[in-house]
């Protein structure tokens, strides 16, 4: 066992644990600063398999962007409309059902993907310089869709909570 | 587009009229007085802690009546005859012994009044005014230069005299012609 | 700089510590003589004197303040959420502190020369959004959450400014690493970036005007962000009390004046790196001239650290220039006037970057 599988272990650990945290906590408040570590994790084991780029995406759109957002509606909403911050469970058995498939798909997906598998020697420094290359040549289509995807959303954000003008 | 432009033009202009005038200010010298060091004149006629020249005090306790809040206390006994205790500095005879005077700081509110009606001018406002004590009772200050001894020992000596008048004049009562009934030949 | 002290010492915990340790230590001198400083300054800037009675010229002030805040009695309020009280500070300081793991002190002194460095320094200021919610949350107390609220949104907004001109200087560079950056500026203060980039042209002089524009809007912008005057509404002592830490004291207290002291040279350190030419001396190097090869990494670290000093200077300034703003103004001064003027600058200089 060395450093790079204890850094592993701890940012798997973190990661499964807040989680677990996410879903049995009853406390809206909690689930989402637990979501927090969640992602935190998550950027952590990024940052192990090299993918440093994704990993400082992780942590700025989902804690800096989505995270906030969500903190931020938990915690105006739950005083305007009396909703209790405290969640129970119900439709267990669909839900069981729908997740049991959905992970069955997963990992029937990690098993027979063709994973390629690279020595830590071959990896690049950085992915950032392929990531540029893949998005502007081989994926620009969807890189562009997305872009205006976002812009749609912007415009429609901006035209609903726009001020009507009497 | 015009005032758009103007007002960036304007925000960023007058922040920078604004770090201007401050800057200039880091190298104005300082306008603060160290206080405990340095000491500010005070006014010609401040009030402030009162003082009381105990030599030049009558005991005639007009001071105490003129105070507003009570902080005074003048206690006196009167002398025997016999007894010279000088004059003040304006001339003026003492006949009483001031066995206590006492005035309370606490209390006092630095009005002045009790200045006024002093006929010696024997109480006046000093310039200090940096008096704070620990305890409230320490604020009460004596002026009276009597020991407590000598203040019992000037009642003890009127108490006699009085008795000794009573006696005489009970005598005097007693002797239906008396010629000289104030003629003191005690003490 | 894990290297460096690698081959100094041959010992990979020694190297480890040193490099961890460093810039926490420039955290807590950073915010011992900021504090200090900014007393002072505010003292001169109004005719006073300062603090002046703790050792010669008041200097040891900030140091008895720090230990009257270590005896001081961890009070709590009765209805408070105890443990994400007792994270946040933690997760504030942390967010801040994360920050210095890329900056680079000099040529030697990185804590890690990530590619991405730029791109992170931005990122992981964002867990000090979210343990700055967490503080106005679990202290259940209307003035800290409409401060940790304030504080959230101004974040949010006036990261997309700072965004948009590290995106045009990222353009114009060609890297988000920021020791690259810094080597890209070498030599000459004319070199700097705010004066145009070390590449002579006509693109130089074509540049200067809308660097000086970024530069502006990213010092304001990243002003904003750490929360200080005239932006510090989440603060704002005359509303909020104390806004998102009204309910803290002692060394919890502490952790959040560290965290914005930090926070304070981070943002300096990224706004001198990207146009101010990070490490590099703006007149030579005396270890060129003298021949000694050692000497150079310490005069980088000295003027690194006199720049980051410098616009912690110019913040200190602003704060004691400007009344504090309001919330709407806070917020059309954002969108209404750096998001346009980032947008255009970030066009033409991907323009004249192509030239």
């Amino acid at each position: 066992m060395n450093y790079y599988d204890i850094l592993f272990y701890l940012f798997a650990i973190i990661t499964l644990v807040s989680a677990g945290f996410v879903v049995t906590t009853r406390n809206v408040i909690y689930s989402a600063f637990f979501l927090l570590f969640t992602f935190f994790g998550v950027a952590g084991i990024y940052v192990l398999l090299a993918a440093d780029f994704l990993a400082v995406v992780q942590i700025m759109v989902y804690v800096g962007g989505i995270l906030i957002l969500l903190l931020f509606g938990v915690m105006l909403t739950n005083k305007i409309t009396n909703v209790d911050i405290r969640t129970g469970t119900s439709n267990l058995l669909p839900a069981s059902i729908a997740i049991g498939l959905l992970m069955g798909a997963l990992v029937s997906a990690m098993i027979y993907t063709g994973w390629k598998v690279q020595p830590a020697s071959e990896i690049p420094d950085t992915s950032i310089k392929n990531l540029g290359a893949l998005l502007i040549t081989d994926y620009l289509l969807i890189f562009e869709l997305l872009g205006i995807l976002l812009l749609i959303a912007l415009i429609g954000a901006a035209s609903i909570a726009r001020r009507d003008k009497e | 587009m015009k005032e758009y432009l103007k007002n960036t033009w304007l925000g960023i202009y007058t922040i920078l009229v604004g770090m201007k005038i401050t800057f200039k200010h880091l190298f104005t010298p300082a306008v603060t007085i160290q206080y405990p060091e340095v000491k500010l004149k005070l006014p010609e006629r401040e009030r402030n802690r009162l003082y009381v020249n105990i030599d030049d005090c009558i005991g005639c306790d007009q001071c105490a009546r003129a105070c507003p809040v009570s902080c005074i206390t003048v206690d006196t006994v009167k002398s025997v005859p016999g007894e010279d205790l000088g004059t003040t500095s304006n001339g003026k005879k003492k006949a009483l012994w001031v066995t206590n005077f006492t005035i309370d700081f606490a209390k006092c509110c630095y009005c002045q009044l009790c200045v006024f009606p002093c006929p010696t001018e024997c109480i006046y406002m000093t310039d200090v005014f940096e008096f704070a004590t620990y305890e409230r009772k320490d604020l009460v200050y004596q002026f009276s230069n009597l020991s407590p001894e000598e203040a019992e020992q000037k009642k003890i000596n009127f108490a006699n005299f009085q008795a000794e008048k009573e006696k005489q004049k009970a005598a005097a009562a007693a002797v239906p012609k008396p010629e000289n009934p104030s003629q003191p030949s005690t003490n | 700089m894990y290297q460096y002290f690698y081959d100094l010492t041959g010992s990979v915990i020694i190297s480890t510590l040193i490099t961890a340790v460093f810039p926490l230590v420039n955290v807590l001198l950073v915010a011992l003589i900021g504090v200090y400083l900014e007393r002072k300054v505010s003292a001169w800037m109004q005719d006073r004197v300062g603090p002046n009675r703790t050792g010669p010229f008041g200097l040891f002030q900030t140091i008895a303040d720090f230990l009257k805040m270590l005896q001081k009695e961890d009070a709590t309020a009765t209805d408070i959420d105890k443990k994400l009280y007792n994270i946040a500070p933690v997760l504030v300081f942390a967010g801040s502190f994360a920050v210095y793991a890329v900056i680079p002190f000099s040529s030697k002194l990185i804590g890690s020369e990530i590619e991405v460095g730029l791109f992170y320094a931005l990122a992981v200021s964002s867990f000090v959004v979210a343990g700055i919610l967490m503080a106005g949350w679990s202290s259940n107390n209307k003035y800290s959450l409409l401060g940790a609220m304030r504080s959230a949104a101004q974040i949010v907004s006036y990261e997309i400014p700072t965004a948009l001109v590290v995106l045009a200087m990222v353009m114009f560079l060609g890297t988000l690493s920021l020791s690259k950056i810094s080597e890209m500026q070498t030599a000459y203060f004319w070199n700097w970036n705010i004066l145009g980039g070390a590449e002579f042209g006509l693109s130089k002089f074509l540049l200067i005007p809308f660097m000086l524009v970024g530069f502006i809007i990213i010092f304001i912008s990243t002003l904003a962000e750490v929360n200080r005057t005239p932006f510090d509404i989440p603060e704002a002592e005359s509303e909020l009390v104390a806004g998102y830490f009204t309910e803290y004291c002692g060394m919890k207290w502490a952790m959040f004046m560290l965290s914005e002291y930090g926070n304070m040279f981070a943002v300096s350190a990224i706004v001198s790196i990207l146009f101010f030419g990070g490490y590099q001396s703006p007149f030579g190097y005396l270890g060129n001239t003298l021949g000694i090869n050692w000497l150079i990494p310490y005069e980088q670290a000295f003027w690194f650290i006199l720049k980051g000093w410098f616009f912690i200077f110019v913040q200190m300034w602003l704060r004691w220039t400007l009344p504090r703003l309001r919330v709407d103004q806070l917020m059309t001064v954002c969108w209404k006037y750096l998001i346009p003027y980032a947008f255009v600058n970030l066009i033409i200089i991907g323009i004249i970057t192509l030239l």
